[in-house]
């Protein structure tokens, strides 16, 4: 009894602490994001800090709830949004530490917990009554169910690998990834798919948080930002939040699936500093490769492409991405049996 | 309408279209069915101030102000119509000099139609990078007149300054500089695939369309329409020239009459201006730029001049059109009429925009190139809280009584 | 494509000229005084060409006070003034000889097209390469030439 109590206030706790860390570490992402991007824009950009500022402005401005909203889900949506966003944090590994609900849920629990900050966009741009933002709230459900597919596809890939070398282990469990790293199980048909099962992620990613080519439910020209055209003050703040934070959640995801490495059983053996230093390093370490992912997925691909149309997006997923997907699969069926 | 269709206001502020108009779009899911433009949401009264307040000196410079980007062309149209009203030509060096003008304009007013379309595509990179090459005109024309954007440099029976041989110097390296780098501009718009994808059979414009609706500029030739105020009916120094109409089967032997087109219609008409420039800074004819140095001279006898003219040029958006009547006695004009690109390319939007999706409309209403501060004209009348819109047969009243009125007023005078 | 040209960007130095500072400071008017200090040093702006079109200069002694750059200025920003210390010269037939009328220009009004550099008889306006005239107050003093 005494340590279920201790249990749910350790959760609480956590909870906060995650928040700590991924709230400011996603804003600090969208300010080298939006560095890097000007840089490749032939321009000088903003400091690192605005994406800070621009929250704190958000914060104090005034929110104003449009007269024909539905007035409690116009507010619960950002709030829904970035509470299920976190939420996933808690289920992935973040570098040397393992997920603080660690048992309590798997791959496929991330899977569907991603839709939920992704509902939460929907629901509160329906809520708003404007059609700018009913147009982007069609928009963002067609997303929803066009990377669906391929993003399913690479995990299932991928388990099956691990599930086929390892059938004592949990395979669907994030610690599983970690535990094998996919390329030291591959045979070479395997590396090949499993290549093309990162660029399918890496492209579902940038779907996933809404970023250009795939930005179709904000659309700034064409629909005046979607979804969030009628939000303001706090909740656009908010939502701003959720986003930089899903980036974080993401990157975290594609880092625990592919690149779950260290640096400390490397270097043990040369430099030696006590255990704490050591989870620091691979605390940086795993900093750094979230940068990385995040400069692939986010940055390079919106600096150097146009925004598609809906109907391209969906033939983009549902037949290019799903392809791959299923090709890789193939591959690694291949690999599997041979 | 079905019970599936309903209507998105887009404008008369929204980020696609820059400036006030109003598009009311009816769509069912993505698929537009229905456009309704609804022009005259900016009126300034620009031409009542040019009948009332002002003197044909101080026109030129509101002239400038009809637009922000075309301006030498409305200057340049109203200049024409003044000249042809008053019979005071200018001489040859300065028609070269317009022509340089006229030309440094429209490669300024490509390329930042050219960011500005792939700003609407969502592809901000291509944007900053056009806008950065476009810097370079920028300073051309500083040099060359004396500030970046408004070049005051028309007047009526001439221009006001000078292109001396260090200008041409620096002209000659612009337009090298321009040449270099129109290959990576080419490049970049028609050979990357996403610009490809957003821009080809979109906003089809058919031939017949673009001819019943009196579409002008880039737009009517893209549509494959070789229509050019400067070949058709030449002026200034385009005469000697032989411009020759941009069609896009002249880049790849076919028409697609789509937004794609128009992006290569202006591209190479850049590539054009680049060559009239070079041609126009060599064959320079040395002589006097004003044909009327003394301005309060010029002043008195436009003052004394009568009758009416007009003006056409190709602005980088279309055919421009400028009608100045000029009265005895009278420093302000007795009537200034402007017919701007933008006001015959409203319409065609219609055609453009149905049967696309609603991610069409920023790009296909931007490959007009539309600007609204020139169109607008009329605007909505609010008489004592009566609001009421002048329809087609009540202008159609007014502007036969007012033609009776002229005709009456001179016969009187005669 | 321009995955290419972006990564070749990205090593490449901003096309921006960063102008008066890299970053808006927090603080402009406190930016200014630093400037004015010499504790900050700005990044200088881009030269204006020789016939650059900036703020006016005005000759008030000899300006004669004609008013033909009033009549042409499209904006009407320059307004006729009695002139306070304009004294009538007997000249020896008579006549009296005097410019009993100077201009007073509102810059703030000015659309720099210099058109009344052009028709100045006296050739007592000017337009210097002086450019940063953004104020809130649009009748402040150094927006009024000449000044008091």
């Amino acid at each position: 009894m005494l340590t279920g109590a201790f249990e749910v206030i350790w959760y609480i706790a956590a909870s906060f602490l995650i928040s700590l860390f991924a709230i400011p570490f996603g804003l600090l992402t969208k300010g080298i994001d939006r560095k890097l991007a000007a840089h490749m824009q032939w321009r000088v950009g903003p400091p690192v800090w605005q994406p800070f500022w621009d929250v704190k402005k958000l914060f104090q401005k005034e929110t104003i709830v449009p007269e024909d909203a539905i007035s409690w889900l116009y507010n619960a949506a950002p709030i829904l949004c970035l509470a299920s966003t976190v939420t996933i944090l808690l289920y992935i590994p973040l570098g040397p530490f393992p997920p603080i609900l660690e048992g309590h849920g798997d791959v496929i629990l991330i899977l569907y917990l991603l839709t939920i900050p992704s509902l939460a966009m929907v629901a509160g741009g329906f809520a708003s009554s404007s059609p700018f933002a009913s147009v982007g709230a069609q928009r963002e459900m067609v997303l929803m169910m066009s990377y669906e597919f391929p993003l399913a596809a690479t995990v299932i890939a991928l388990v099956w690998k691990i599930s086929s070398l390892y059938p004592q282990e949990a395979a669907f469990s994030l610690t599983a990834f970690a535990r094998h790293p996919i390329w030291n199980i591959m045979g070479p048909f395997g590396i090949v798919g499993a290549i093309v099962l990162l660029i399918v992620l890496l492209l579902v990613t940038t779907g996933e948080i809404t970023k250009v080519p795939f930005d179709i439910a904000e659309a700034e020209t064409e629909i005046a930002e979607g979804v969030f055209v009628e939000y303001s003050g706090r909740n656009l703040g908010l939502f701003y939040l959720a986003d930089a934070v899903k980036t974080v959640v993401m990157s975290a995801l594609i880092v625990a699936i592919f690149f779950p490495y260290n640096l400390s059983p490397l270097l043990t053996p040369n430099i030696s500093i006590p255990s704490w230093g050591w989870a620091i390093v691979d605390f940086l370490f795993f900093l750094l490769k979230l940068e990385i992912v995040i400069f692939f997925c986010m940055t390079f691909i919106r600096v150097s492409v146009a925004r598609f149309r809906v109907d391209q997006v969906v033939k983009v997923y549902w037949g290019y991405l799903t392809l791959a997907s299923l090709l890789a699969l193939i591959l690694i069926a291949l690999d599997v049996m041979l | 309408m079905s019970e599936h269709t309903y209507s998105i206001p887009v404008g008369p502020l929204h980020p696609a279209i820059h400036e006030p108009i109003t598009l009311k779009i009816d769509v069912e899911g993505e698929e537009i069915v229905g456009v309704d433009v609804f022009c005259s949401q900016v009126h300034r009264g620009i031409e009542w101030l040019g009948m009332n307040r002002n003197n044909p000196i101080q026109n030129i410079y509101l002239a400038e102000r009809v637009c922000g980007i075309c301006n030498v062309c409305h200057p340049f149209c109203m200049v024409q119509a003044v000249e042809d009203a008053s019979g005071i030509y200018p001489p040859e060096r300065a028609d070269y000099i317009r022509a340089i003008m006229a030309e440094l304009e429209r490669i300024h007013s490509h390329l930042l139609w050219a960011g500005v379309a792939a700003h609407e595509i969502g592809f901000d990179t291509v944007f900053h990078y056009t806008w950065a090459l476009r810097e370079k005109v920028m300073d051309l024309i500083e040099y060359l007149t004396g500030n970046r954007v408004t070049k005051a440099i028309m007047m009526v029976g001439g221009v006001r300054r000078d292109i001396s041989e260090e200008g041409k110097k620096k002209i000659k390296e612009g337009m090298q500089y321009y040449l270099e780098k129109f290959a990576k501009i080419e490049d970049i718009y028609l050979n990357d695939p996403t610009i490809k994808m957003r821009t080809r059979d979109i906003g089809v414009l058919t031939r017949e369309d673009a001819l019943r609706l009196c579409a002008v500029g880039p737009l009517a030739r893209a549509s494959g329409v070789p229509k050019d105020v400067r070949q058709d009916f030449p002026y200034g120094a385009y005469a000697d020239y032989g411009v020759k109409a941009i069609t896009p089967d002249t880049y790849n032997g076919e028409i697609h009459a789509d937004v794609f087109d128009r992006i290569i219609v202006r591209l190479l008409e850049v590539k054009q201006s680049v060559d009239i420039i070079k041609w126009a800074v060599d064959n320079l004819p040395s002589g006097p730029i004003l044909a009327e140095k003394n301005l309060v001279k010029l002043k008195m006898l436009l003052k004394k001049a009568e009758g009416e003219g007009i003006g056409r040029v190709e602005a980088p958006r279309g055919e421009d059109i400028h009608y100045v009547r000029l009265e005895k006695g009278k420093d302000p004009y007795l009537s200034w009429k402007i017919r701007a690109p933008t006001y015959n390319n409203v319409l065609p939007w219609i055609p453009m925009l149905l049967g696309g999706q609603i991610a069409d409309v920023p790009i296909v209403a931007a490959s007009t190139d539309p600007c609204m501060s020139c169109l607008n004209r009329v605007t909505v009348v609010d008489e004592k809280g009566r609001k009421y819109e002048i329809t087609k047969e009540y202008m159609h009243e007014l502007s036969v009584k007012k033609t009776r009125r002229l005709m009456r007023n001179a016969n009187r005078s005669f | 494509m321009m995955f290419f040209e972006v990564l070749k960007l990205l090593f490449k130095k901003p096309f921006t000229n960063k102008f008066p500072v890299k970053y808006a400071p927090k603080n402009t008017l406190g930016l200014i005084e630093k400037v004015q200090k010499g504790e900050v040093k700005i990044n200088p702006p881009v030269d204006t060409p020789p016939g650059f079109r900036g703020k006016l200069e005005y000759d008030i002694d000899e300006c004669v006070g004609c008013g033909l750059c009033a009549q042409v200025c499209p904006s009407h920003a320059i307004e006729l003034v009695k002139d306070k210390n304009w004294v009538i010269m007997h000249c020896k037939d008579g006549a009296k000889l005097a410019a009993p009328l100077k201009i007073r220009i509102y810059v703030s009004r000015c659309i720099f097209c210099a058109q009344c550099v052009d028709v100045c008889p006296r050739k007592c306006l000017k337009m210097s390469d002086e450019f940063l005239l953004a104020n809130e107050d649009k009748l402040a003093e150094d927006l009024i030439i000449p000044g008091p």
